[in-house]
């Protein structure tokens, strides 16, 4: 019976299916409200807001982390049946890529699951001068906000200066400032009537590891191009 | 300048049948995303009528090495991946151009890098459909097998391209990853071809069936592009 369930767990068929059934919830989730731009799911770590929510509108989200579930152990067990089975019989790269793509793979929904529980997302307007505080007591200090007002009388580029101690950084769109584990990112400045700051501070624990699993994903991806080249 | 993109879509419609007329079709196409790219200063990938064109020439790119394939004699191919590139770039023409500069999140390079591969690997899954579509008509394997290798290369390029977008939200927002219903249908996108890519494990009888799973992830693929721009809130919208 053990063997029964291991072949199934470990087959192809059950990965296609549960492939298509993650596709078919991810688009349910598209058209329902919990998925939607304007859904708070984006404001709160993603178990805090399962949690709050309704079944009624995070239901499909239920399925998939469920589905994803069974997806990875079936990731694990097809690629030990395949280096088992082609270990000797196949180049090693050839053998090895994909289960490198598979490996990638893994890390990211690993990573998904520590950002899910241990994110955290705050917003915030500074005044010029004040300090953003940290839960160790600490803080940075923002200052120097200046920002650019083009022809149409849209802002086409804003900074601001954080300092912690001596060490001061200027923060801008697309260059945060990380600071014990936070980073600190400028999302608008108000220059009249008063020098203002609307700042985030995200704390995404599983980005270094999405970052592992991306990379080992790139690199199997570009090595099974390579073996496959002229097939 | 307009003149240029309809000078390419006339030549991809009346020349594409022969490779010359497509490489002068993808040229001339390539000569007006250059200046318009020299205009702005940039890659022309903001609003629809730059991204349309942007695509339309990534099929012309994309589908130029598959001309030179020893195991695709028929000229169908050739006109027909000219047919769909003057498609979107006739779909371009009504929209107006937008020359505003950029907002400052998206001055980055992740940014162009991130729409860029993800047009080319739009290309490819397009260039994949229509192979499939003749794999239907005459059931030549070699045809599944270039659909395969279209698939395997996009499906490379999306996987780049989504990587290229983490990097990029971790920077600009503070996470590589926002639940919204573009970042949604990227994974089914995805998602999508990583199941045809399995799907071709299962054997010969699956071929029909593999041909059949290129076409709808073209389809997949354009309503992750148009359709979620147009019709859901999202903001990845033009």
């Amino acid at each position: 019976m053990l063997k029964n369930l291991y072949n199934r767990l470990a087959s192809l068929d059950l990965g296609i299916w549960l492939m298509a059934g993650v596709i078919v919830l991810l688009a349910a989730g598209s058209f329902s409200g919990g998925g939607a731009e304007s859904s708070s799911i984006n404001d709160m770590p993603l178990f805090a807001w399962l949690r709050e929510t309704p079944l009624a509108l995070s239901w499909w989200l239920w399925f998939t982390i469920a589905l994803l579930l069974f997806l990875a152990v079936n990731t694990v067990l097809c690629s030990i049946e395949s280096l088992r089975g082609k270990y000797g019989r196949a180049r090693f790269l050839t053998l090895i890529a994909p289960q490198v793509m598979h490996a990638g793979f893994l890390l990211i929904v690993l990573a998904h699951l520590f950002s899910a529980y241990g994110g955290l997302k705050g917003v915030m307007q500074v005044n010029e001068g004040e300090t953003i505080g940290f839960p160790d007591g600490t803080g940075v200090v923002v200052g120097n906000i200046s920002g650019e007002v083009g022809q149409m009388g849209m802002m086409t580029d804003y900074s601001a200066d954080v300092r912690s101690g001596t060490v001061v950084q200027t923060i801008s769109p697309n260059h945060p400032f990380f600071y014990k584990g936070f980073g600190v990112y400028l999302k608008e400045v108000q220059l009249v009537p008063y020098r203002a700051a609307l700042v985030e501070i995200h704390r995404e624990p599983g980005a270094g590891l999405a970052l592992a699993g991306a990379l080992l994903f790139t690199v199997g991806n570009v090595v099974l191009l390579y073996v496959r080249r002229g097939r | 300048m307009k003149w240029l993109l309809l000078a390419s879509i006339a030549l991809y419609l009346f020349g594409s049948f022969r490779k010359a007329g497509f490489i002068a079709a993808l040229l001339t196409e390539l000569v007006y995303l250059g200046i318009r790219g020299a205009e702005l200063g940039r890659l022309p990938l903001i609003g629809p009528q730059d991204t349309l064109a942007f695509f339309s020439a990534s099929i012309g790119l994309m589908a130029l090495p598959f001309l030179y394939a020893r195991q695709l004699r028929y000229a169908s191919f050739s006109w027909g991946a000219g047919c769909m590139a003057a498609l979107f770039a006739l779909l371009a023409l009504p929209f107006p151009t937008l020359n505003m500069p950029l907002p400052p999140v998206l001055r980055t390079y992740w940014f162009e890098l991130h729409v860029a591969l993800a047009f080319f690997a739009y290309a490819l899954f397009g260039v994949g459909a229509f192979l499939g579509g003749m794999f239907l008509r005459k059931g030549e394997r070699t045809l599944l097998d270039l659909q395969y290798k279209a698939a395997l290369v996009g499906y490379s390029f999306f996987s780049a391209s989504m990587v290229a977008g983490g990097i990029w939200g971790y920077y600009a927002w503070g996470t590589y990853w926002l639940w919204t219903p573009k970042e949604l249908w990227t994974s089914i996108l995805w998602l999508f071809y990583s199941l045809y890519l399995h799907l071709r494990l299962k054997g010969s009888q699956w071929e029909r069936a593999v041909a059949w799973g290129g076409i709808i992830g073209f389809a997949v693929a354009l309503f992750t592009y148009l359709g979620v721009s147009m019709l859901m809130r999202s903001s990845h919208s033009f």
